[in-house]
């Protein structure tokens, strides 16, 4: 099978690439571009672990065509954080409200939160709810990745 | 009363900015040079005889560096029972059996070359009822397996679970109310985020190392040694290296086949190899929580006190054995201890069939039977004329009192979390309405003070502190996201007199931690903290020594606060911590600052006869309650309220405490209302998220958790065990809010829209 | 995933051309959400994958009297839709509850009834809006109503190298009101056990209603509220989900109902004939005996919920709890 040239911007840079045309978007992140801080958690988009940004839409990465991200722009776990700011704000109230445990689901959760309150800066606890209902987490029960999203609502 | 720096403060996990930005790495994320790739080829049959494996093909295929089959590789027999191995050879039991695997330079060809591999099978009938399995002359499991006083053929497990306390039969006939029940409850999944994995590999002398997500590394240590003792590699040496871990709930409690599979295609390959289960596998592969079938008799006197409780289990084993089989020794612990019962007997069958087999989850047995004893209090009450508060008051356990199997209660929050939950739920106004809401509750006991399940259940802790300041606490115990480290931090810095940003928890590697029993019984804050404590206690009095020389005072007369060490008689005289330690390193005839301890509870072993004694040095209590709304027309239920009232002796993390709670309510009520794993003919028809129903963010009702602070004795800084009590009350709280609600009994697991309907139905006919 | 090419056409009959060319090897895909998943089940294996995100003008959503949608609309576009909320709400209702946000922002509305499962989401709200397909292949275009699009599980009548190419939904009558109830195990990711629509036109609706109207209320009750004497039902469609080998009409309900005075013994028949002209079954996410009872109580419930949606136009309330 011939490869396929996949020109994009991740986390704010062009990149360019060689790519099999069969390959997921989380196969290319992951083994390709060796980010690993996209997470497989079950390969069939039912728990969100993979959730990147698609101009700025949040999309299962693990069954999403990695060419088709072709001239669009995508970001990882890996650009949230500012490199001159340092932790975004949703990272920090993750952090400090008890919204991560085990860490696996954060990534895809930190993502989902980001494109909700890019949105949304105001959301009703409903709509974090519902922001957030496409992310599984076992270790939580949810209750505090909501309130760091509150509090970081709060804030702007 | 001085107040704390670091204990009791809200303070964020150690790692929680690594995850949050993406770089904590887990077993996913680790690549080797050379690495292979493992893939396993299950049966799809629930029994058969195996004819024949023609491997050739996988063989063939470019890429694929080794194929393993039951018959080319050692005998390495696992397991407590010792009944299981890696790959099994002559027959399959069950569908989850591995019977070939290949390593391969990437994932894509190991797979295409396990579906090149051809099994000849024979298929054989089956048997999933574990009640026809006990049943004479019935289909063998393992043929060779006899058991009983006449060591006969037999799918009953030689355990010896029973438990006697009292005279239950004198006890039934004294009783004015009597309930009988039948309880069910099936097979569910942890559901960790990050599915299994391993990486094996041997150094050139055959010493291996393994990088594990396993919640006893010290005791997978031991199970690695007795494979490549079996494999013929004796005198070798085993490193576990844990990655971060994404969830446990006690699925890393055992040592599975895929490991033994992983170390021996890293010996013929002499490559490193890892294997990785996909969330399939995760689902059909992994040991599910024990399944039971509870036979259950309570009674009370007139008045509502309990006079005894009478409870036969049927243990639906699977093809093999695991920690399943051991439950019934937790599950003891309810039946012996949860509210006053001075009567009591407990017999528990577990019984060969063709399903998957269970192993440890989260409370370990205690759900499934408080799920049956909590249930049926309410039953009894209802009998007896008594509001199921003033019922579960009466017979309530109290700090002191020795339980029927000889548990010492020391501090016991359980009539204070009773009562909390009935205030927060207004329980006198808002029960008894019947009208499609209602209100239910129940309690719990668990071990809060460790567990004395093997010979020891020690940690070893070292701490040691540099130049700098920074204290280094290097513990045998494990982090799989609950927040060990932290509390672990948190302790020694209070201990210590420094802060929690001075310290740096090492839990990973077993060529440098101390030995630990491992992450289970909720006993990780208790001991791994009462050992750090000791350690910093020790590395407390060196520094001290060498301070009081500098500063002219006696080591008794001297204290370390908030990095500052100073004199108790004279405030004003005092360093910072920092000066004495460069001092004590660059003096001439310097020292280290490094103390180790090793803490193992004074509890005891239950002794192997009467299954009595003082498991653990203090017990957990909570009691949860509920207000649900049940859709009579629908069968559905929706939680309005849920409180979550727990003993915790004292929260030296107040927010990983609620996040415990949280997570715990969360899965229990997922336990309750819709999860299952379905198996038709022994295999899981729904191996993924879709039909797998586990609880999303819409999902979740809110929850408030009530904390009362006993202050154990024992417990560092009064602490006591909290990962488990948040799933053990949350079925039976709501089974009995639905039966407030409208009146209909769910006595099977998860009580799902239909089972409330059908019951609905029934009650109206009858 | 077995290897496949990626094709990326830039119109459609480029896209027919080569659905020809490879017949049996090539695969149409959307967003990918169905597509990618039965291949790494390998439910299909297919050697190239024709795209059609490269061809414009297929996410389209026009409305004026007619809705007409592309079939690369997005359910998520759909969701955001304030015509369709407001016009279409079972429409609204069904894609608000399909799946998770990362989803709804890549399925398409055409892939969801192309991929033609009995539980397809967007298939009951479009059956009872009477939606017709505007199918094209190589030298031909024809419309196909869209009750007769499903013929088996995962079975339309499109042909090898035909693509939908739009959706259209008829101008309604006036006073109509419709809506889609997915009853579910939990409240996000998942499929219905069972999925019900209702659309219903009344002869007259009396707007001056500013609270809330529970829809478990009898007829009676809300007649007796409006202060009306009666109520005709001028038209009806009742659609059903997972209750039948394909989404299906309950047209022999609906006769009962269409031209008729509404009352509750009226509707209690109606729901009681529609449940007993599907064929639900067994399955590992629900009860045969459970399908039937609920489709009794559901189509009584969407009823109501029609009504209210045409008695209160302007604020679309879904209520929290239907009881």
């Amino acid at each position: 099978m011939d490869k396929q040239i996949l020109t994009f911007t991740l986390n704010g840079e062009p990149v360019q690439l060689e790519i099999e045309p069969h390959l997921t978007l989380l196969q290319v992140l992951r083994e390709e571009l060796e980010l690993p801080g996209t997470k497989e958690g079950c390969g069939m988009g039912e728990c969100g672990a993979c959730t990147v940004l698609l101009d700025g839409k949040t999309v299962n990465s693990c069954i999403f065509p990695a060419l088709e991200v072709e001239g669009k722009s995508v970001m990882t776990i890996e650009g949230v954080a500012d490199a001159k700011r340092g932790l975004h704000p949703i990272q920090k109230a993750f952090v400090e409200h008890g919204a991560v445990q085990c860490g696996f689901c954060t990534p895809g959760m930190v993502l989902s939160a980001k494109a909700l309150l890019d949105e949304n800066p105001k959301p009703t606890e409903e709509e974090i709810r519902n922001g957030i209902a496409g992310n599984l987490c076992r270790c939580t029960g949810y209750l505090q990745i909501i309130e760091a999203i509150k509090a970081v609502s709060n804030q702007l | 009363m001085e107040e704390f720096i670091n204990v009791g403060k809200r303070i964020p996990k150690l790692d929680a900015e690594e995850k949050v930005t993406g770089r904590a790495v887990y077993i996913h994320d680790l690549k080797f040079p050379g690495m292979l790739y493992g893939k396993i080829l299950y049966s799809p049959h629930p029994h058969a005889r195996i004819k024949g494996i023609d491997t050739s093909k996988a063989e063939r295929l470019p890429g694929v560096k080794a194929v393993l089959t039951g018959n080319t590789i050692p005998p390495v027999k696992f397991g407590f029972y010792k009944d299981n191995v890696p790959l099994k050879a002559g027959k399959v039991r069950c569908c989850r059996d591995e019977v070939a695997a290949v390593a391969a330079t990437d994932p894509d060809i190991a797979e295409e070359a396990i579906e090149l591999i051809k099994v000849d099978y024979e298929i054989l009938p089956a048997i999933f009822d574990p009640e026809e399995a006990m049943k004479e002359g019935a289909l063998l499991v393992h043929e060779d397996h006899v058991g009983g006083k006449e060591k006969k053929p037999t799918n009953v497990l030689n355990l010896p679970w029973r438990f006697t306390a009292g005279d239950v039969e004198q006890a039934r006939k004294d009783s004015a109310y009597v309930a009988q029940d039948r309880f069910r409850v099936t097979w569910v999944n942890h559901c960790c985020m990050g599915t299994s994995g391993c990486v094996a590999l041997f150094d050139p002398k055959d010493n291996l190392t393994m990088y594990s997500i396993t919640q006893i590394p010290s005791l997978a240590q031991k199970d690695y040694l007795g494979a490549l003792s079996a494999m013929g590699l004796k005198e070798k040496k085993v490193r576990v290296i844990k990655t971060m871990i994404g969830g446990g709930f006690g699925s890393k409690l055992d040592t599975y086949a895929f490991e033994y599979i992983a170390i021996l295609l890293a010996h013929k390959t002499r490559k490193p190899v890892k294997i990785l289960f996909s969330r399939e596998e995760e689902f059909f592969a992994t040991s599910p929580r024990q399944p039971a079938i509870i036979d259950i008799a309570q009674g009370c006197t007139k008045d509502g006190r309990l006079t005894f409780r009478d409870i036969r289990m049927i243990l639906d084993n699977g093809a093999y054995t695991s920690w399943g089989a051991t439950t019934p020794s937790v599950m003891m612990m309810p039946i012996s201890s949860l509210y006053q019962v001075p009567n009591v007997r407990y017999v528990a069958k577990c019984v060969y069939t063709n399903n998957t087999y269970s192993q440890a989850m989260r409370g370990y047995g205690n759900p499934q039977a408080t799920f049956a004893i909590d249930s049926q209090i309410d039953t009894l009450a209802e009998m007896a004329g008594i509001d199921p508060l003033d019922f579960r008051l009466r017979n309530s356990n109290m700090p002191g009192e020795i339980t029927p199997q000889n548990f010492k209660i020391t501090t016991c929050g359980l009539k204070e979390c009773i009562d909390a939950v009935a205030q927060k739920l207004d329980w006198r106004q808002n029960r008894g309405r019947r009208n499609g809401r209602g209100l239910g509750m129940a309690s719990m006991i668990h071990v809060g003070g460790g567990a004395r399940v093997y010979n020891s259940d020690g940690c070893g802790t070292i701490i040691k502190i540099d130049d700098f300041g920074t204290v280094n606490v290097i513990t045998g115990a494990t982090d799989m996201g609950q927040g060990a480290d932290t509390v672990i931090a948190q302790i020694a810095a209070e201990e210590l007199g420094v802060r929690v940003e001075d310290v740096v928890v090492t839990h990973t590697d077993t060529d440098v931690c101390p030995w630990d029993v491992g992450a289970h019984a909720s006993r990780t804050t208790f001991v791994a903290g009462n050992s750090a404590r000791g350690a910093a206690r020790r590395v407390k009095e060196q520094l001290l020594e060498v301070a009081a020389k500098s500063m002219g005072e006696s080591p008794e007369h001297l204290d370390i606060r908030n990095r500052v060490i100073y004199s108790k008689i004279d405030p004003e005289k005092k360093t910072p911590i920092g000066k004495i330690l460069r001092a004590a390193h660059y003096a001439a005839g310097g020292r280290m600052m490094i103390a180790e301890y090793f803490y193992d509870p004074p509890n005891e072993n239950l002794d192997p006869k009467e299954w009595k004694g003082n498991l653990s040095v203090t017990y957990a209590y909570g009691t949860h309650g509920v207000e649900v709304e049940v859709d009579k027309e629908t069968g559905q239920v929706k939680i309005l309220k849920y409180v979550a009232a727990h003993d915790v002796g004292r929260a030296i993390n107040p927010m990983l405490l609620e996040g415990q709670v949280y997570g715990g309510v969360a899965m229990g009520i997922g336990y309750a209302l819709t999860e299952r794993l379905i198996l038709k003919n022994g295999k899981v028809v729904n191996p993924n998220f879709l039909d797998y129903k586990m609880l999303t963010a819409k999902d979740v009702p809110n929850i408030e958790p009530i904390v009362i602070e006993t202050n154990d004795p024992f417990g560092p800084f009064g602490a006591k065990g909290i990962g488990e009590p948040g799933l053990v009350p949350t079925a039976p709280a709501i089974a009995n809010a639905i039966y407030d609600a409208v009146g209909v009994r769910i006595k099977e697991l998860p009580i799902t829209p239909e089972r409330v309907l059908a019951a609905l139905k029934e009650k109206e006919q009858g | 995933m077995k290897r496949f090419e990626y094709l990326r056409p830039k119109t459609l009959d480029e896209a027919i051309a080569l659905l020809q060319h490879y017949g049996k090897k090539a695969t149409l895909i959307a967003g990918g959400t169905d597509v990618i998943v039965m291949a790494k089940q390998k439910k299909v294996v297919p050697e190239v994958l024709i795209s059609l995100q490269g061809i414009p003008g297929l996410d389209q959503i026009h409305s004026n009297g007619t809705l007409k949608l592309g079939p690369l609309v997005t359910h998520r576009a759909i969701e955001k839709s304030d015509v369709i909320q407001r016009e279409y709400p079972a429409l609204s209702d069904a894609v608000g509850w399909l799946g998770s946000i990362q989803i709804r922002n890549v399925a398409t509305i055409g892939g969801n009834i192309c991929t033609a499962a009995p539980s397809a989401d967007t298939a009951c709200p479009l059956l009872v809006l009477n939606a017709h397909l505007k199918i094209r292949g190589a030298n031909s275009e024809r419309t196909v109503p869209i009750d007769q699009f499903f013929i088996g599980p995962g079975q339309t009548t499109l042909s090898p190298g035909e693509i939908l190419t739009e959706i259209e939904i008829p101008e309604l009558l006036p006073n109509t009101g419709s809506a889609y109830w997915k009853h579910q195990r939990r409240l996000a990711l998942d499929l219905p056990i069972l999925g019900v629509a209702v659309l219903i036109s009344l002869d007259k609706s009396t707007v001056t209603c500013s609270d809330l109207l529970c829809t478990t209320s009898p007829i009676s009750a809300v007649l007796h509220r409006l202060e009306e004497d009666e109520l005709l039902c001028k038209q009806i469609r009742i659609a059903l989900g997972v209750a039948a080998p394909t989404p299906m009409r309950a047209k022999k309900a609906e006769t009962l109902l269409r031209g008729k005075k509404i009352s509750d013994e009226l509707i209690e028949e109606v729901a009681d004939t529609a449940s007993k002209e599907a064929q639900p079954r067994d399955s590992i996410r629900g009860e045969a005996w459970y399908r039937r009872d609920m489709i009794k109580v559901l189509v009584k419930r969407m009823i109501m919920q029609s009504i209210e949606r045409v008695v209160r136009p302007d604020e679309n309330v879904f209520p929290e709890r239907l009881w």
